[in-house]
């Protein structure tokens, strides 16, 4: 048996004033290794559900642990601590630091890790930025680049602590297509280098990038399908397999 | 109707804004409202109380004449002169408790139906009614004495009228109003007794002859006629030319120079809070600068889907303007009502220093004139600054390209690991310098006003030797003027005996005129110890040394030839320098004492020797010694008087409440700063937060910004106040005759106002950052 990375118990999440909760009494463990990806309709919970199992936002009830330790009893600091060491996280919008240059946002990051030199860390910010093809940009303002390269800084920056887990919230949702194919390609590599993803998104062909997929609706999850590790070959055989069971699904 | 709903939103979105404005506005117009209070009623107060007890033009005090009568009649019967009254009085030392005083009283003769005074209550919160006669054996006194001498109803005071034995001791029955003498930076005073008393106290008097310490004058209270063109120096000249008054006067002053004396604290304070009032309100336009700034790059979505609808930039500007006008106008209302409490409340604290009871009674016409040309001031200004809202085309808001224009490029600073925390509030400092602008502008103001009170409290000193110095024609330890059997020689021996004279010099105020204006001479046997201004000081017996009030009043300068009259008659002298003296606000003159000897007779008790001690901490046993060996037979003094007290503690109090005042105003200007930082920065900290910042982290980093912005704005306001203290300051005390302000401050007094102000913003924006922590991570999502 597998043993969960994050495990999350009974989580209600219900928004002041509203009558139905989003999150509707959700268990679901998240493994190590996986690239487990959230799927689901508009409005189904799927970004509440990841803010929620990360610890960023606070449950109506229930708990999530990581590694068996529970989130929810964790003091802010040191809850900190475990975001700079154990969680990574990329979002839709790149989040990055409007001042800071994209190579700065990376060594931002890798400075709070205790216990690395300073040229330990300049010298990972520089090898995740060409890993992420954007080195030429790497002293440029978040708005001097384009989506692409800042959502690819923005992935150097999430796994600059090598984390336990990256979050990723709809990281394609702002990018045309090339530069979408060019983030997936990424997170399947760091995943294949060991890196767990868990990834939320309602776009069939960045869902059929994991190897594990949540189908969530009603702030339920109703359904659960695991797949091989992604292989480009077999990407249009993937994703009419993972279509047929959306559809199975009412997708 | 557009208008007011846009309004009405624009308030409630802006609530904090709003509220940090009006408490701004309040704060300017709560201390203007007070200062102009306390200014306006003093001056008036002092002149209605001079015309109500007809006090005229000139007051002469006269003694050595039997009757005063004659002397009025004489001066009465002048084309311009209209009328004189005539006060009787005993001048006499006097002594409270082990205290002496250091310049004589004033026994005056109550006269309720010619002169009728206003007597305090007991509190001194108001007044009683006038008694109909004092009895026998009571003395009124002025206020200020409760400040000077700590006196209170019921204390004795002891008159020494004649040697031997003869004192008088009379009870304090109560306070009253002295509109002529009665503040603490008029060191003669006068004291109410009835006319038995004085009967019996001008016998004594009669009975001593030579043995007699005390005499008997009049107050001359001469009123020219109205229309008439000769200044109050002409006047007197006029009078000294005409009639026998030279041969009987002590001392005369115009009723502008009473004015004067007794306005002093009140002047020097209120100017001081007046410039306080000016740096508030520029403090406020700074912040309402930054205010506007922010609220424009936080709304220009709204303002780009307003001008879609049709809103031209003039409508939304003139929305702004209304917005601010109604923030200030309600800031300013109740900034006024609230002055008049505090008025009220400054008028009653300073009763025992300005010896007034001055009305709190709000100056409406003034006030309301004041603040209309603020409020012009301050919408004008928001006119300007929201003239960025024609910039804003709706397109580029809606995308949010307009915001991007706005954001500041990158800073070549470099990131680093260690002292992380710092870096990071550095790049957003730099990042983002025009939003710190307006707190950096406040802590220049704050610091730079902090500062220059800060120099001036630092050059009055701990004792107030500063403003002696100003006030001492030379410099001294302890001075001794024998008045009876005791020698000077005896004084030197008591002295002695605890530490050795270094040096000593004599000093006799003889009355003198000059140029026909009667004024005192300082009249030195080491004139090389004058505090010279320029040129040299009077060598010679032909020579002597002016004040610059003096200089200016006769138009003469150095060089230049003046007419002194004595006693003896009158001579011709060069003006060799300009000095400082501020005694009688100036209106003195310093010469040796050949020079006085052409016009004037030396009278044995006249010199008070001054000396200069090897160890000066010894002073104060020195005087304890010299009073216990001698009491009233010689008359002693040191660097001080008994109404520094009052300006001492008046400054104590400007200092508190100048802090006070700092403290509300960095608390204002940070929470409004902050807030709209933490807003525009929101995305950003909860990024950091996200990487594994604490929220303690980014609330140090975050306070870490205004710390460093404070300490900037410390220390240029720390140098504008080293540059431009003593010029600004001298202008102000030139006013009171003291014409060589130079402040000298420790170390420590410089760097205390900038300190201050820095741990203030460090602390208010700590405390504003604690919303880091509660702001949701999941807003991320949006």
């Amino acid at each position: 048996m597998r043993e969960a990375l994050l495990t999350a118990k009974e989580i209600v999440k219900t928004y002041p004033g509203a009558q139905e909760p989003v999150l509707n009494q959700i268990s679901a463990e998240i493994y190590e290794g996986d690239f487990t990806i959230i799927m689901g309709p508009s409005g189904a919970g799927k970004s509440t559900l990841l803010y929620a199992l990360s610890g960023m936002d606070a449950l109506s009830s229930g708990k999530v642990l990581y590694r068996n330790q529970e989130l929810g009893t964790l003091s802010e600091k040191k809850m900190a601590v475990l975001r700079a060491k154990e969680f990574g996280f990329v979002f839709q919008q790149t989040h990055l630091v409007s001042n800071l240059t994209l190579f700065e946002n990376v060594a931002v990051a890798g400075y709070l890790q205790k216990g690395k030199s300073e040229k330990t860390v300049k010298e990972r910010a520089e090898s995740l930025l060409s890993q992420m093809h954007v080195e030429k940009a790497k002293g440029r303002l978040p708005s001097e680049v384009s989506g692409g390269e800042a959502q690819r800084a923005a992935i150097a920056r999430a796994t600059i602590n090598q984390p336990g887990l990256l979050f990723a919230d709809e990281p394609t949702g702002a990018l045309n297509r090339k530069n979408s194919e060019e983030v997936l390609d990424l997170l399947n590599s760091l995943n294949q280098e060991g890196q767990s993803i868990l990834m939320v998104t309602h776009d069939v062909k960045a869902a059929i990038r994991g190897t594990r997929i949540l189908y969530l609706e009603d702030g339920k999850i109703l359904d659960e399908m695991s797949l091989p590790p992604f292989d480009p070959k077999t990407a249009k055989e993937r994703e009419e397999k993972v279509s047929a069971w959306l559809a199975s699904l009412s997708w | 109707m557009e208008l007011i709903t846009l309004l009405k939103a624009n308030l409630k979105s802006h609530r904090g804004t709003a509220l940090g404005v009006f408490v701004l506005i309040l704060l300017v117009s709560l201390s203007l409202g007070t200062v102009l209070t306390v200014w306006n009623n003093s001056s008036r107060y002092v002149d209605s109380e001079m015309d109500r007890l007809r006090y005229g033009e000139l007051t002469a005090w006269v003694s050595g004449l039997p009757e005063a009568a004659l002397l009025a009649e004489e001066i009465s019967a002048l084309d311009q002169v209209e009328s004189v009254g005539v006060q009787p009085l005993i001048f006499s030392e006097y002594e409270i408790g082990e205290r002496e005083s250091d310049s004589e009283g004033q026994l005056i003769t109550y006269d309720p139906e010619r002169y009728p005074y206003k007597f305090f209550a007991d509190d001194l919160s108001g007044y009683q009614a006038a008694p109909t006669e004092i009895a026998q054996g009571e003395v009124y006194a002025s206020a200020s004495m409760a400040s000077m001498f700590g006196v209170q109803a019921g204390d004795a005071i002891t008159f020494p009228i004649a040697r031997s034995g003869g004192d008088v001791t009379f009870t304090v029955a109560g306070f009253y109003e002295d509109p002529f003498m009665g503040s603490s930076m008029i060191g003669m005073k006068g004291f109410l007794i009835c006319e038995q008393d004085h009967e019996e106290i001008a016998g004594m008097i009669e009975e001593s002859g030579a043995d007699s310490l005390a005499r008997e004058g009049f107050m001359l209270h001469i009123s020219g006629v109205s229309g008439s063109a000769l200044t109050a120096a002409q006047f007197n000249a006029f009078l000294n030319e005409n009639t026998s008054l030279t041969s009987y006067v002590e001392f005369t002053h115009s009723r502008e120079a009473i004015s004067g004396f007794m306005l002093t604290l009140q002047n020097v304070f209120t100017s001081l809070l007046l410039a306080f009032v000016v740096i508030l309100l520029l403090a406020s336009m700074a912040v309402l600068s930054h205010s506007i700034g922010s609220t424009i790059e936080q709304d220009d979505t709204n303002m780009g889907i307003l001008k879609t609808m049709g809103f031209t930039s003039g409508k939304l500007r003139v929305i702004q303007l209304l917005q601010y006008l109604m923030i200030s106008l309600c800031g300013m209302g109740v900034g006024l009502l609230l002055s008049i409490p505090a008025a009220g409340l400054i008028c009653r604290m300073t009763v025992t220093t300005t010896g007034l009871l001055i009305p709190s009674a709000l100056p409406i016409g003034i006030c309301l004139l004041a603040l209309t040309v603020i409020l012009l001031l301050l919408m004008g200004f928001v006119w300007l600054r929201t003239g960025k809202i024609r910039r804003i085309s709706p397109v580029s808001a809606i995308r949010g390209t307009w915001k991007k224009s706005q954001e500041i490029k990158r800073t070549a600073f470099p990131i680093q690991k260690k002292g992380l925390t710092c870096w990071l509030a550095l790049r957003q400092l730099l990042s983002g310098k025009r939003r710190y602008m307006g707190a950096c502008l406040v802590a220049v103001l704050l610091v730079f006003f902090a500062s220059l009170i800060g120099r001036v409290d630092a050059w009055l000193g701990p004792n107030g030797e500063g403003l002696m110095d100003a006030f001492n024609p030379a410099d001294l330890h302890i001075a001794a003027q024998p008045m009876g059997e005791t020698t000077i020689e005896q004084v030197e021996q008591t002295i002695g005996s605890y530490t050795s004279i270094t040096d000593s010099y004599d000093l006799a105020m003889p009355s003198v005129s000059v140029n026909g204006v009667d004024m005192t001479a300082n009249v030195i046997t080491q004139p090389e110890r004058f505090h010279l201004l320029s040129g040299q000081t009077c060598r010679e017996a032909d020579e002597v040394v002016l004040t610059e009030f003096v200089a200016a009043d006769l138009g003469v300068s150095v060089g230049d030839t003046v007419k002194v009259a004595g006693t003896l008659g009158s001579g011709e002298y060069v003006v060799s320098g300009i000095y400082q003296c501020a005694n009688d606000m100036g209106m003195n003159i310093g010469m040796n004492r050949e020079g006085y000897d052409r016009i004037g007779e030396e009278s044995p008790t006249m010199w008070c020797t001054h000396y200069f001690l090897a160890d000066p901490s010894l002073q104060p046993e020195i005087m304890q010694a010299l009073q216990d060996t001698y009491g009233g037979d010689v008359y002693l003094h040191e660097n001080s008087w008994p109404g520094l007290a009052g300006i001492l503690s008046a400054m104590q109090a400007l200092m508190i409440f100048l802090y006070g005042m700092v403290i509300l105003f960095v608390l204002v200007v940070t929470l409004l700063t902050a807030g709209k930082l933490l807003r525009a920065e929101q995305k950003d900290l909860s990024i950091y937060r996200t990487l594994g910042f604490s929220a303690g982290q980014l609330r140090r980093s975050f306070a870490l910004r205004f710390g460093v912005i404070a300490l900037l704005g410390s220390i240029l306001g720390t140098i504008f106040s080293a540059f431009l203290t003593d010029p600004l300051v001298a202008v102000l005390m030139r006013m009171e005759g003291i014409s060589n302000f130079s402040s000298q401050p420790a170390m420590w007094d410089v760097l205390l106002p900038g300190i201050v102000v820095i741990v203030l913003f460090l602390l208010f924006a700590y405390l504003a950052a604690g919303r880091i922590g509660k702001a949701p991570l999941a807003s991320l999502e949006e």
